[in-house]
This record gives structure tokens, sequence and C-alpha cells, in this order.
């Protein structure tokens, strides 16, 4: 497709997440995308992987695995060295990565790489006004993202003055402000106590029940195994493990889990002690204890 | 011994220019060889009390303190910032900003320490090899502080702190920047240093089953204050723990979620849930 | 200044002595000869002066092995040199003996001399610089200047503000990538990339000095303020005739300059 072409999508994406309607999210493919660092580290080695629209992936890895390079091929921001990304099709390497912003939106781990306004309320705005939002429209985005984080009356507070965990949902209150089809969240639940843990579940919940596709990376096993359909396990820059948490966790996986440095959650060792079968979360170990 | 261990007694701490206490009447006794776990809501008040246990606060960023704070029988008020260091270390859940970035190894960083307090050069080199096992991390001496990855960085600015001889740890949440591996790196290193050095160390956590692993006593804080405090496995099993921000650990929920559906606890369950 | 017997316990790779003839040299030494070979490249008039410093330089170069090394530094003078050669050769300022008529723009012999004596000067100084920063770790001469009494302080601040470099680039290449990724447009027109400015600048600011905080307390934490005189772990070799040279070398280059510019003794 020529650049016009997907520029004029991209555009056309941007344009009715402005009018707030849902727009349906693209598929996306990684087709034998290989990354190295200009200094020679190879981060990806050959990832093919295919995300449907509305699906619910957890990325899992040690560090250094290429979780975040991975994500980062998805909104633009690296090209891969050799192999594809494509968007419903589309090859990523022809949009500008602003344009991929309305389509694709990453939070990233460290909350202080992006805030830079003297108000929360400015610094959520920054995303849905570069997509073209203003006025009415504009305010009203603000004030439902802020509502979704629980910063609410924190809305004329000075970035700063919060915690690093609410800096950290301030953060997501202004990815999910630009209400993107998909949805990259990294290391979402890092640092935050068990109110922040529960608010980041509904973020994830609420938006895969709007039909967003939600992508996440965590080293927080539980909230992986409650909170997503899929679980993609990395490990030096491969695919090791992919599907959802049942066969990730599961004894027949767990050898590959341990070689790449994770541990299953405890209902899923529980349940294989027991001989229950396979248990990834607290639910389902109690309805196959009820139903022994 | 009498009079050893690390003792906060009635007190509170208000920020310089701050309207509100961030700490209000606390009692806290921190003996050697024990690991006491810290856990709370976030802006509890669980960093600015390890300002206070190792004694940066109010000494080198001002506020008032009120009660005291004794290490050993002495008061930390009294005492200047490279006195305290040697006798509270203190630690921070960033690993870069506490490395130099003045030293091209390993070796050199964890001397930083020792160097600073002008002893003598074959003195030094042994407290670094000291430190260094202490911590576990001896093949990385070699290495470039700045190329390490998160769970190492970590453990190298630990044996920084360890080259001190400090009597007391303080750590605020040392492993949430790090992966389940690194994690288990620094739990581990932690209960081998409070077992065979006989530091006594406080860390902050949101991870309880850390605590659960390492911890012999369990603080959890509320605006400022103690709220609960004891035993780690009973306090960290209390029912107000969610209430108070704090995720129960993994085994605890597990148990409280079968025991709430009605089915019958047995031996065989206590012992696959752990 | 630990004792013989104790360097002996350090590890090699901290003790990290340099071979070779010019790199063993004190790094004071190397330093010596660096600001010796600046002061006598633009201090003595002629060509002498700048065409010794070239030829020590270059053969100090060639014992240390860092000769094709430093390559990109000298390409790295080019723009000034061309600028320089374009200035004097054309516009020399009463110059008459005129290379080709070109008008009142005419290349001048005199001003094409003048132009390769001062391009001269400045590649001798380059290499010179060159040679010192291809031969010399920053921490070597930190700690030999730490040694001789610079405060822990100074050296600390030169040595952090260095490795503080690639990490402020890094953090500002990741504040780059999180703004790009909230649709800040970094490929369109300029005046738009200005507005830009302030969502760039300030995470990496706002950042930097966050962390002034937690480092300062750090340094408290490995009692960094503590009295008295910090150990210095590494002695680097140092002899009474490099201690002499260093001294010889200083007085003779200013001598050198002052003979030159009064006129006394007349170099080519």
């Amino acid at each position: 497709m020529t650049a016009a072409g997907s520029a004029a999508a991209g555009s056309a994406a941007a344009g009715s997440a402005a009018a707030g309607s849902a727009v349906a999210a693209p598929s996306i493919e990684l087709d034998a995308v290989s990354f190295a660092y200009p200094d020679g580290t190879r981060a990806l080695s050959g990832v093919t992987l295919r995300i449907e629209p509305g699906e619910s992936v957890a990325i899992v890895g040690q560090n250094g695995s290429g979780k975040s390079t991975l994500v980062r091929h998805l909104n633009g921001l690296l090209r891969p060295t050799t192999g594809r990304v494509l968007l419903d099709g589309r090859d990523v390497r022809l949009t500008h990565v602003a344009r991929l912003a309305g389509l694709v939106g990453l939070a990233f781990q460290n909350p202080d790489r992006q805030l830079f306004a003297g108000r929360v309320s400015v610094e959520v705005a920054f995303g849905p006004r570069n997509l073209g939002l203003r006025g009415p429209a504009l305010d009203e985005r603000v004030r439902a993202a802020l509502e979704e984080v629980g910063l609410t009356a924190e809305a004329s507070t000075n970035p700063y003055d919060l915690g690093y965990s609410r800096r950290k949902l301030l953060a997501l209150a202004s990815v999910l402000a630009m209400r993107t089809p998909v949805l990259v969240l990294d290391e979402p639940t890092t640092g935050q106590d068990a109110r922040g843990v529960a608010l980041v579940r509904d973020v994830v919940s609420r938006a895969v029940g709007d039909g967003r596709t939600v992508i996440a990376i965590s080293h927080d096993m539980r909230f992986v195994a409650e909170s997503f359909r899929r679980v993609v396990v990395m490990r030096e820059g491969r695919v090791v493990l992919d599907g959802s948490p049942e066969a990730v966790f599961g004894e027949a996986a767990w050898p590959e889990l341990r070689a790449a440095y994770l541990e299953p959650p405890l209902p899923a060792v529980a349940g294989a002690r027991l001989g229950l079968g396979t248990t990834p979360t607290e639910a389902e170990l109690v309805a196959a204890l009820r139903a022994r | 011994m009498p009079g050893a261990g690390l003792v906060l007694a009635g007190v509170g701490y208000r920020y310089a220019g701050a309207s509100a206490a961030a700490l209000v009447s606390i009692d806290l006794r921190l003996e050697p060889g024990r690991v006491v776990g810290l856990a709370g809501a976030n802006e509890s008040g669980k960093s600015t009390l390890c300002l206070v246990v190792a004694g940066l606060a109010p000494g080198v960023i001002g506020g008032r303190l009120d009660g005291s704070v004794r290490v050993d029988g002495v008061e930390t008020k009294a005492m200047r910032p490279h006195e305290l260091a040697q006798r509270c270390g203190l630690l921070f859940q960033n690993a870069a900003t506490q490395l130099s970035g003045t030293t091209s190894t390993v070796f050199e960083e964890i001397a930083f320490g020792p160097c600073n307090l002008g002893l003598p050069g074959a003195e030094v080199v042994s407290r670094v090899w000291w430190a260094l096992r202490a911590a576990g991390i001896e093949p990385l001496a070699p290495r470039d502080p700045a190329r390490l990855s998160g769970g190492q960085a970590q453990l190298v600015a630990l044996a920084s702190v360890l080259a001190l001889r400090p009597g007391y740890l303080v750590l605020d949440e040392p492993t949430s920047e790090l992966d389940p591996a690194g994690t288990r790196l620094v739990a581990d290193a932690l209960a081998r240093i409070a077992r065979e050095t006989g530091a006594g160390i406080l860390v902050v956590e949101h991870k309880t089953d850390v605590l659960a692993q390492i911890a012999d006593e369990v603080v959890v804080l509320e605006r400022g204050a103690v709220a609960l405090s004891g035993p780690a496995a009973a306090t960290l099993a209390d029912p107000r723990l969610l209430a108070l921000g704090v995720e129960p650990p993994a085994a605890v929920r597990l148990e409280r979620a079968v025991r709430a559906s009605g089915i019958e606890w047995s031996q065989a369950l206590a012992e696959a849930i752990g | 200044m630990i004792p013989a017997d104790e360097e002996a316990l350090l590890p090699a790779y901290v003790r990290r002595i340099l071979a070779g003839g010019y790199r063993s040299l004190n790094p004071l030494t190397k330093a010596t000869l660096a600001a010796v070979s600046a002061i006598v490249a633009f201090g003595v008039r002629g060509w002498t002066g700048p065409a010794v410093v070239l030829a020590v330089v270059l053969s100090s170069a060639l014992v240390a092995g860092v000769l094709r090394r430093m390559a990109p530094f000298a390409l790295a003078t080019l723009p000034l040199v061309a600028s320089i050669l374009l200035v004097n050769t054309f516009l020399y300022p009463n110059a008459h003996d005129v290379i080709a008529n070109l008008g009142p723009l005419s290349p001048t012999w005199t001003g094409a001399t003048a132009a390769l004596q001062a391009t001269l000067r400045v590649v001798a100084f380059g290499l010179s610089a060159a040679l010192f920063a291809l031969t010399t770790p920053i921490d070597d001469l930190l700690g030999e200047l730490e040694r001789r009494g610079v405060g822990r302080r100074g050296s600390f601040i030169v040595g952090s503000a260095l490795g503080a470099i690639p990490r402020t680039v890094e953090r500002a290449r990741e504040v780059v990538d999180a703004q790009r990724s909230r649709g800040m447009d970094t490929e369109g027109r300029l005046w738009r990339r200005f507005r830009g400015l302030v969502p760039l600048i300030g995470p990496v600011l706002f950042g930097a000095l966050a962390e002034v905080e937690e480092r300062t307390m750090a340094l408290e934490a490995r009692a960094f303020t503590a009295p008295g005189r910090r150990t210095i772990l590494r002695a680097l070799p140092d002899s009474g005739w490099q201690r002499a040279a260093r001294w010889l070398l200083l007085v003779g280059s200013i001598a050198a300059v002052v003979v030159s510019l009064a006129g006394v003794v007349k170099l080519p």
C-alpha cells in the first residue's frame, strides 16, 4: 500500500478515535521479526506471532528476554532488522509513529520518562490533543480517563507532587485518554499497592470488554493468569511458549517455564500437587476441588 | 547483648515545609540477625520511615523529628552522616542511582565507601572481598557496574553498603524493578546476610510472598502510624491486610478462597498450598 | 598511597597498569605533555614550534600504537582548517604578492603561507589532545590528581558528570519514545517541532533533578562526606625523572614562547 494510502487510513482511525466511537481493533502480525540494536545486541530472533482483534495477551519473561523490544515494534518506535510487522495486513513501516499512536497506545514502565506538564489534567490531555481533539470532547476524555484511574481529585495537582505509584497511574490515564483500539502496558502493576493493582485489573477488563486488544508485559503471574486469555513466554529473544494460561502454566510446560527463569502461579502448583489438572487461578482451583 | 537493637520510641516526623506529619508515634524495634518486613498502602509512610530509621531524616534532608531513634543505645540525632552510614545502611529501589557512576569495576564500586572513610588499603581490600561474598557476587568483581542486569546491580549496591559494616540494613522496595529471578536473588541474599553476619534488616515490600519467605516480623503502616505488627506468619494472615492496602501472600489468599467456598480443609490441602 | 605489599592484594583488573613506552607514563606526565604541546603549538612564532609538536605527537602516537585511531580526530579539525585556509589565503590584509589575479578577492602567497602555518598549529594541537584522550583513562587522571590534593568532591564531580552523559542521552531517547507514542510529531515541520520542546526537555530535566536528591542520599549512605583524606586504591607508577621532566617541559615551553615573542632568536 502507498504511504499516502496508509497515512489516510491512519488519520481515519485517529479521526474516529476522536469521535469517541470504538474503532475495530486491527489484527497484529509479526512475521519472522528479528531485531538487533546498533551495538549488535540481538534482542529478537525470528519472532512470529499473530494477535487477533480483541485478544488479551500477557507477555512474560526474564528482563532482557526481548519483551520491551517486541512491544516497541507494535507502535513503530522500532523497525525490524528483518521481517515485517503488520497491522490489519498493512506494513507498519509505511506509517509515521505519530499516526500509529492513534491506533496503538503504549504505556511505559517508568512514568517519569514522559511527565512534563505542571498539572495532571494537562498531562492527560497531551495525547488526545495530539490526535486532534479540542474543546468539550477533549475535556470529557480527560475527565473519563482520570476517573478510570481514581485521580479525579488530583486534576489540578502537579504530577511530581504525587507519589511514584500514582504517577504511574497518571501515565496510564494519559494513554487511556487516547482511546486507542490497541492498548499496550509495560509492567503496569510494578510498584502498586493492592488498590493500585485492583485498578489496573479493572482497566484491563474494561478495555477487553470494549473490544480493544490489550497486551501487557508483566512479572506478576497471578495478574497474568487472572486477567489475560493468552500468555506468551519469551526467552533470549524468542517465543518459547504461547497459549492459554492453562496451557502455559500446566505441568507439561513447567520445564520450559523454569528454563525461562519463571515460576507458575501458586494455584497451578497446588492443583498439580493435588492431581486436579491445570488450575492457574484461585477460582479454577476452587472449582476443581468442588468437582472432586 | 544489652542495649543492642535499632529502637524507635514514639517517633513522629514532618517533612520540611509540610503541613501534615508523615509519621505519627511509631514504636519499632530492629534486632540484630532478625528481618522485619514493612508493608502498607502507597504513601502510608514506609519510605519516610526508612529515611528516619537510617538517620537521613532529619540528618540530611531536614524536617522535624519527635521521639527518639537509637542505634545500639546511641541517639542518631547526634551522629554525622558518615557515622550513621557505618551503623545503618540504606538501599533504594533504583540500583542505578545508588552506584557512584565513577568506577569501572564492581570491585572499585564496593571499595568506594571504605575508601571514603580513609581506611588503610589492606583493610579496604579485605572488606570488599567480604562484602562480595556476603552478597554472593564474587564472580561479578571485574565487571563494569554500568553493564549489569537489574538484579545484579541491586546486589552490587547491597554489597557496597555492606562494605561499611553496618549493624543494620534498611531496604526500600529492593525488588520492585526486578524480574522473578532477580527478586529471588535479592531475597535469598538478604536472608543469608541476616543469618551469617547478624545484621538486623528492615525491608519494605509490596511483594508479601517475599516477606513470607524471609521476614521474622511484619509491621503494617497506615497513614504514618503502625496499624498491625507481629510475627510474620500471623500478621500476613491477618484479615485486615487487604483493607490496609496490602495484598496477602498467595498461600494465604488461596487458603482463604478454599475455606470461603465451603470446602473442607485438610492436611493434604495445607501441604499442597504450602 | 598504598604500600607495595598491599598493592599485591589488588587484582590485576583493578590495578590496570598500562603497558608500553608512552602509555605507561604517569597520567600527569601525559597531561603535561598535552599542555606543553598546546603552549608551544600556539605560542612559538614561526614553523618550528608547531612542526616540533607535530613530530613529537606523531612519534609518541606510533609508540603508543594509537596512530590509526587519531584519524577521526584529524578529520574533525577539517572544517576549522578549511575555513582558516580560505579566509587567510583570500583575505589576508596588506598582502600584495598575488597568486592569480581575481580582483579584490585574490589569493596571495603571504596569505597562503600564513594559512598553512595556522593550519599546522591547529592540527598539532588537535592531535596532541587526541593523543592524550586516547592514552589516558579518565579515572587514572582523576586518581592521580586526588592523590596530589584535589579534593574528593572535585574529582567526583568530573567523574560523575562524564558518566552522566551516556545516562542522560539514554534518558532523552526514552523520553522521545514516550512522547512519540503519545502522538507527538517529531518528523513534521520546523515550527511544530519547536512546540514539542517542552514535552521533551521537561521530563529529561525533571528526571535528572528528581534523581539528584536520591543520589545525594546514596552518597551520604556511602560515607562520602567523611572527613579526612580518601584512600586511593590504585597507585600509578611515577618516577623522579618524570617529575623532573614535567617541570622542565613546563618551564622550557614557557621560556620558548617568551624567547620567540621577544624576537631574541629567529627560528624558521
